[in-house]
């Protein structure tokens, strides 16, 4: 029935699956307290091995999530002969796909208040099926009915690329102005430093020791200023095609000053990118491959807003997060979510940043319904063309 | 070396209810010696577990509750510098010699113990509760991970101190921020979710002693669809516990609309949830009658994380 006839051996190879398949993070360290919890515990009580491994095989909550199936999947795959669920129906997931794979069970919750307005939420719904274990059994009325779910008569087809331009020097120059003039207040926690607010009586002692015990120089501590954290929302819908490509680098230069980023692009649905850009910010020009379902299409900028606050990132935002949205504010979500969405946004984000590509149009006036509902909850809103925009916009960039 | 059972079941003894996930993490984490990080939900009682366990294996309790801006000196020791100062003024007309002056300022007596210190200095294992390890910076984190490795801390005057007895740690975190990946890999991992239906009623039973049976589950029953729902702030546990007691003090053998309305500020902790509720009427209504599960009432999926249904450890 298992693998090997050893212990150790099938734990070893369960270990391999667990790394291979599911990205768990599983060196030797691990192996070898996975077989000191063995020892511990009854090896007759499946549930008991189960749930000893548990704690020490995983180390997120997306671990624990797929622990359980694919333990059963490795050690109980029943007896020879019997049909058996195919091992690659075992839902496979590495870390990036894993958090956007939340997402789409968020998404497709059949308790949301607006469950029908946001429909061209899930365009994942076509390709769930494919890699979940219950697609074994899936009759053609059932597929047809994730086809009808689908549905969008707004949504583009084909895929779409974009290609995110490396950062020049003057991108980076800007971007370090921006994350510098954002003024986010003093941290809770001191620091050293040579004029200060508190009179640091243990660095002075330790000084003093070089001058015979006598105190001569003070020493003082301050406050720490915040370092600002940056969501970047862009928008991916066709409208924006051009001006995608710009938010990216702007992205891509923040992410070279530093690391606090996580970048979504969003039209019909969210999708994460922070890895791309991230391998932009490091040199060498990247083309992000989007989706189908969320590039190119019509935008519905309020429902991707709450998804993206119901990732695990968008649940970081919090009063260091400066959110930033690139968008031409061209919605056809409905108005309440978006308002919604905006004001969740704003209560919990340090400010929100909206580049509007259309403000460099010539007597553009922000009265698109989408625009209007959100022009109150944004604390800057400007638009970046190039590295100077960008320069300016940190000059200018207020957060209240 | 305690089993699972014995787990359980002392932790039933402080009115406690756990179920096997955890008791056996307890017992692969007391073999293995190694800290154990507890996540899941605000209010399903991750704290309360590192209490009761204190508690169970007889042993004090050392808490470490962290907060942004906590530093090194408010976590492992600092010297009592006026103290320092004052001794070392009054000393000077003594005629002691130089060298045991020294070796009284930096003695013991002057030095202030905090957590992490005091919890190596123990005579017998204590458990050490960092909580709300993700709120503290990643400096912070950083120095953690060193303090984990090593059980050992160097202080300059007085030399290197080294556990007698490692402490039984207990990290908790309510992912406010990713914690590193070297403290992860560092510790045991745990997820706590919401109880079932079966373990919330019968914490209810053990921790509201009072409470008649009919309402522990239409409590339980209502926690469940609540937490279903697409809420800024899910109901915990601690939240029906409150919820428990408050119907009792107000002598309500019922779970009725009218009462659910008085008593909703116990639940629900967002004013915006309130609108989400009026919108979900007919299901609270349809468990409020009781009869039909909450299940087959709603139709709501019941393994949630924060009311939003990204995890689901078990099936």
């Amino acid at each position: 029935m298992y693998p090997f006839g050893r212990l150790p051996d099938n734990l070893a190879a369960f270990a391999g699956v667990m790394r291979r398949d599911h990205a768990f993070r599983t060196g030797p360290g691990e192996l070898v307290d996975a077989a000191r919890a063995l020892e511990i515990v009854d090896l007759h009580d499946q549930r008991a091995v189960r749930d000893a491994l548990r704690p020490v095989l995983c180390s997120t909550p997306g671990d624990v999530e797929v622990f359980d199936e694919a333990f059963t999947a490795f050690f109980f795959r029943g007896p020879v002969g019997v049909p058996q669920p195919d091992r690659k129906n075992v839902p496979r997931r590495d870390r990036e796909q894993g958090e956007v794979g939340e997402d789409r069970r968020a998404e497709s919750r059949p308790s949301e208040p607006d469950a029908d307005a946001a429909t061209d939420d899930r365009p994942e719904a076509v390709e769930i099926p494919a890699d979940t274990p219950d697609s074994a059994d899936s009759t053609p009325a059932v597929a047809m009915q994730m086809v009808h779910a689908s549905y969008s008569p707004l949504r583009a087809l084909g895929r779409t690329s974009i290609a995110v331009a490396p950062a020049g020097t003057e991108w980076h120059a800007a971007a370090r102005a921006l994350v510098r003039r954002l003024e986010l207040g003093l941290s809770r926690r001191w620091v050293p430093a040579r004029t200060g607010l508190r009179f640091d009586l243990r660095r002075t002692l330790r000084a003093s020791l070089q001058t015979g015990g006598e105190p001569v120089g003070p020493r003082w501590r301050r406050r720490q200023r915040r370092v600002p954290r940056f969501v970047v929302l862009v928008d991916g819908s066709r409208s924006m095609s051009d001006a995608a490509g710009i938010a990216m680098t702007l992205a891509a230069a923040v992410a070279s000053v530093t690391p606090r980023i996580e970048v979504f692009t969003f039209s019909t649905a969210l999708q994460r990118v922070t890895r791309d850009v991230r391998r932009a910010a490091a040199g060498g020009p990247v083309t992000i491959e989007s989706e189908r379902e969320t590039w190119g299409g019509g935008t519905s900028i309020g429902a991707c807003l709450r998804a993206c606050l119901r990732t695990p990132d968008g649940r970081r935002i919090g009063r260091d997060t400066v959110v930033i949205i690139a968008s031409d504010g061209l919605d056809v979500g409905e108005p309440d979510t978006l308002r919604a969405a905006m004001n969740d946004l704003k209560s919990r984000a340090a400010g929100v940043v909206w580049l509007n590509p259309l403000l460099e149009t010539p007597g553009y006036e922000p009265t698109s319904r989408g625009m209007r509902v959100a022009r109150p909850f944004i604390s800057t809103f400007s638009s970046v063309r190039d590295a100077a925009g960008l320069a300016r916009l940190a000059r200018h960039v207020r957060l209240r | 070396m305690m089993d699972a059972a014995t787990i359980r079941a002392r932790f039933r003894d402080h009115a406690f209810i756990v179920d096997d996930g955890f008791a056996t993490a307890l017992q692969v984490m007391l073999a293995l010696d190694k800290p154990m990080l507890v996540e899941g939900p605000a209010g399903v009682g991750k704290t309360e577990r590192a209490k009761v366990l204190a508690e169970a294996l007889d042993t004090r309790l050392i808490r470490l509750q962290c907060y942004e801006g906590l530093d090194a000196t408010s976590a492992l020791y600092e010297w009592n510098y006026p103290r320092q100062m004052l001794r070392a003024r009054l000393s000077e007309t003594t005629g002691t010699s130089l060298e045991e002056r020294e070796a009284q300022i930096f003695g013991e007596a002057f030095l202030l113990k905090r957590p992490l210190l005091e919890a190596i200095t123990e005579d017998r294992a204590p458990v050490l509760l960092i909580d709300e390890v993700d709120r503290a910076d990643e400096a912070f984190e950083a120095f953690l991970l060193e303090m984990l490795a090593e059980w050992q801390v160097t202080i300059p005057e007085l030399g290197t101190i080294r556990a007698k007895h490692r402490p039984h740690v207990i990290l908790t975190s309510n992912r406010t921020r990713e914690l590193s990946d070297a403290l992860r890999r560092r510790c045991l991992y745990l997820w706590v979710p919401y109880p079932t239906l079966e373990q919330e009623i019968e914490i209810l039973r053990v921790r509201v002693p009072g409470l008649s049976e009919r309402l522990a589950d239409r409590i339980a029953g209502l926690m469940q669809v609540l937490r279903g729902l697409p809420l800024q702030k899910a109901p915990g546990v601690a939240e029906s516990l409150d919820w428990a007691m408050a119907l009792m003090s107000l002598h309500r053998e019922q779970l009725d609309a009218r009462t659910l309305q008085q008593t909703l500020g116990c639940v629900l902790k967002v004013h915006e949830d309130y609108a989400v509720i009026d919108a979900h009427r007919l299901a609270i209504d349809a468990v409020l009658q009781g009869g039909s599960s909450p299940l087959e009432a709603g139709g709501y999926s019941l393994d949630t994380d924060f009311g939003f249904g990204s995890v689901s450890p078990r099936r």
